[in-house]
């Protein structure tokens, strides 16, 4: 099938705004959203600029909004965005981030706010002779959360980061939750100090954008939830 | 650490032109969440509009003569819309209350969409019933009278 791929160009170097500029791009049902961007790359305008590393859903590197919602581009199948030939789909960098050229962004205020929560196990106990165990119905408390590849697809869908910059954001509080409810942690309440903020939990308004961002499908809202009800209660 | 050569110097911290729109309203495909989430909104702003109409409605209340001619007004045609609107405004706003209720405090976020229509469903007999005398009115004003 024929399509036409509009994609959302922005030169720091020759343009004062970012502007749509169309693509002819012959493409198979079956392939992913990322292999029309690579045949624009390759093979009509290789000035196209985009992040992809492993283009199979693991690494997080292209996330973008595509046909209006933040998907994964390699995790996305040309059959799921379009019926029929002709049609068109569209490529924009992830809403409200900041362009550095064309579909790629400056994600250093993302993974500010991601240290911002102390993404990583905090316990002074002794450590054991081998290591911390945990069982199986423990870890099930997390599992969902350990899916995030931080690919930035939630928090750039949702309109209370659009709307307030400093807002940690979902993925950043996902982190917290994980860690949070993670039974060999600690560090509850020097988390909730960063989470339990007027830039935390409550700019959530269960809005669900992050839920259908996520590529990995984590019920996002529902673990922002619990950590809620870990602020009010502890 | 990284050996520097001629060909590959060491990585300097480069300051980039960065385009930032900050806008609050960004295009984006409106689901049943953002939907809900947004007609909340509007819904709780119109009736913060109301209650201040309300209680300035209330200034009548120094003689029974001025508050019966006030509530006489409000027989007008164009308040058994407003009529109409309120209890719509009313409704959605507290079912969706509950639905948010429900998801933040029951940790029903797996069934947000089920919740939505269900209670959509709610909110719509709400409506039909409680609003039937106020459409009622505004047909006997017009077409039956």
């Amino acid at each position: 099938m024929q399509l036409n791929v509009e994609i959302k160009r922005y030169n720091p170097e020759a343009d004062d705004a970012p502007h749509w500029e169309s693509y002819e791009v012959p493409a198979d049902p079956l392939d992913s959203a990322l292999s029309l961007l690579l045949h624009v790359k390759w093979h009509i305008d290789g000035t196209l600029s985009l992040r992809k590393s492993c283009a199979h859903g693991i690494c997080g590197s292209d996330a973008m909004q595509i046909n209006g919602e933040n998907k994964l581009a390699c995790s996305v199948l040309v059959q799921d965005l379009v019926d029929s030939d002709g049609e068109t789909v569209r490529f924009a960098p992830l809403p409200s981030a900041p362009v550095i050229k064309d579909l790629v962004i400056d994600q250093s205020r993302f993974f500010e706010k991601y240290r911002s929560v102390k993404p990583w196990l905090i316990n002074d106990e002794p450590a054991p002779e081998r290591e911390r165990l945990q069982s199986p119905e423990e870890h099930e408390m997390i599992e969902d959360a350990t899916k995030c590849i931080m690919c930035g697809a939630c928090t750039h869908a949702c309109p209370s980061t659009w709307a307030d910059p400093d807002y940690l954001g979902p993925a950043a509080m996902l982190k917290a939750y994980r860690y949070t409810f993670d039974s060999r942690d600690r560090g509850t309440d020097e988390r909730l100090d960063v989470v339990d903020s007027e830039d935390g939990l409550w700019k959530c308004y269960t809005i669900f954008n992050c839920n259908q961002a996520c590529p990995k499908e984590i019920d996002i809202t529902r673990w922002l939830s619990a950590l809620k009800r870990k602020a009010v209660t502890s | 650490m990284a050996v520097e050569t001629a060909e590959r110097p060491e990585a300097h911290e480069v300051t980039q032109e960065v385009q930032t729109d900050t806008s609050r309203f960004q295009r984006y495909r409106v689901r049943t969440g953002m939907f809900a989430w947004m007609a909340h909104r509007l819904s709780g702003l119109a009736l913060v509009g109301y209650l201040v109409v309300h209680i300035w409605g209330l200034r009548a209340l120094t003689s029974p003569e001025a508050f019966n001619a006030l509530i006489a007004k409000y027989h007008a045609p164009i308040y058994k819309v407003g009529e109409f609107l309120l209890l719509v405004a009313v409704a959605y706003h507290a079912m969706n209350g509950l639905r948010i209720v429900l998801i933040d405090f029951l940790g029903w976020s797996p069934n947000q969409k089920k919740l939505f229509w269900t209670l959509g469903a709610v909110t719509a007999v709400i409506i039909a019933v409680g609003g039937y005398p106020s459409i009622y009115a505004l047909v006997d004003h017009y077409f039956l009278s």
